[in-house]
């Protein structure tokens, strides 16, 4: 085992570590995790795995099909990200726009 | 004693660091014609004090929601108040209380459900730079993409509804993509529009406070998560 591989492993050890410690409650997020996390385990003990699934699929190297597919997934996590922020904001909005009927001055009264 | 004739008709001045002097300005031009008058201030940094008068009325957002999110929350102000018409008019000194009557006329006669002030159509009237043109038009287009509706004016700000048009319209873009957002909503509630001609007037202040070539950019992207979202 060499260094890059060592500091990766435990890299993906800690965050394991934390979004166990985060999202114990729901049995899918753990599933889901714990294959993520054996996925990552195994390609970065035998990264020729990458090499010959990238070759499968008609990509050079194994590095460049990890590259590819990361950019999708972050797309994905961005925009259900935007998703949760706009409903955040409208959350927000309805508050606000409550307090302000509620405390509605006429100016007559000042 | 009947009522003045504009007392069921309440004017929605959505307002955001605006200067004393012209909002006062606009102000003092619409309570001569005996409308109500419903400030909502935006989250502006110093505190908005009104000319005492029992037709005014002032709400208050705590911060900065956007211009969209201000016109929600006057609308439902409004109705609440017993509303049977209501105007949307910026405070910044563009629109020409003139151009009421005109707008809620065909309220009134009951032929259509909301009017939008259309400063391109036939008798309008603008003073709108050669590049502002340019960007209404491109918004034209963005609107007819979006809607479906292929309207003179793609973003202007005076507009007249009844009161049920009004509790069809809930407006959930906060800032300003929520003139597409109502065009969509009008489309989608099957309402009766009209564009009715009025003028826009740009002064150095206006200009300053509207909307830029980056903000359009903006609206674009709103547009497209609004779409993506709904």
């Amino acid at each position: 085992m060499n260094g890059i591989k060592i500091l990766l492993i435990t890299g993906v050890a800690f965050i394991a570590v934390y979004f166990f410690i985060r999202l114990r409650n729901s049995l899918f997020d753990i599933l889901l995790l714990l294959t993520l996390i054996g996925a990552a385990i195994i390609f970065i003990l035998f990264p020729e795995t990458t090499n010959n699934l990238a070759h499968k699929l008609g990509v050079g190297r194994g590095a460049d099909l990890v590259f590819y597919t990361s950019i999708l997934i972050f797309w994905f996590v961005i925009l259900k990200l935007y998703a949760r922020i706009r409903k955040l904001e409208q959350t927000i909005t309805l508050l606000v726009r409550k307090n302000a009927i509620e405390e509605a001055e006429n100016s007559a009264h000042e | 004693m009947l009522p003045p004739p504009n007392d069921n008709t309440f004017i929605i001045l959505p307002a955001y660091n605006e200067k004393k002097e012209v909002l006062e300005q606009t102000l003092s031009s619409l309570i001569n014609q005996l409308y109500h008058i419903v400030v909502v201030d935006d989250g502006s940094s110093g505190k908005i004090i009104l000319p005492g008068n029992s037709r005014v009325y002032l709400l208050r957002h705590r911060v900065n929601l956007g211009q969209g999110a201000a016109l929600q929350t006057g609308i439902r102000y409004a109705l609440q108040k017993g509303a049977s018409y209501i105007i949307t008019f910026d405070s910044d000194g563009q629109h020409n209380p003139g151009d009421l009557p005109a707008l809620l006329a065909p309220l009134q006669k009951e032929e259509v459900d909301i009017t939008l002030g259309s400063r391109f159509i036939k008798k309008g009237s603008h003073n709108a730079s050669a590049g502002r043109r340019i960007l209404l038009k491109a918004g034209r287009v963005v609107n007819y993409i979006f809607t479906g509706l292929y309207l003179s004016d793609a973003h202007n700000g005076l507009r007249a509804m009844t009161r049920s048009a009004a509790e069809k319209i809930m407006i959930t873009e906060n800032r300003m993509a929520h003139a597409t957002e109502i065009l969509l909503l009008i489309k989608r509630s099957k309402l009766k529009f009209k564009e009715v001609p009025v003028t826009v007037l740009y002064t150095d202040y206006s200009k300053k406070k509207g909307q830029s070539v980056f903000n359009s950019i903006r609206i674009f992207f709103d547009l497209i998560l609004h779409k993506l979202f709904q």
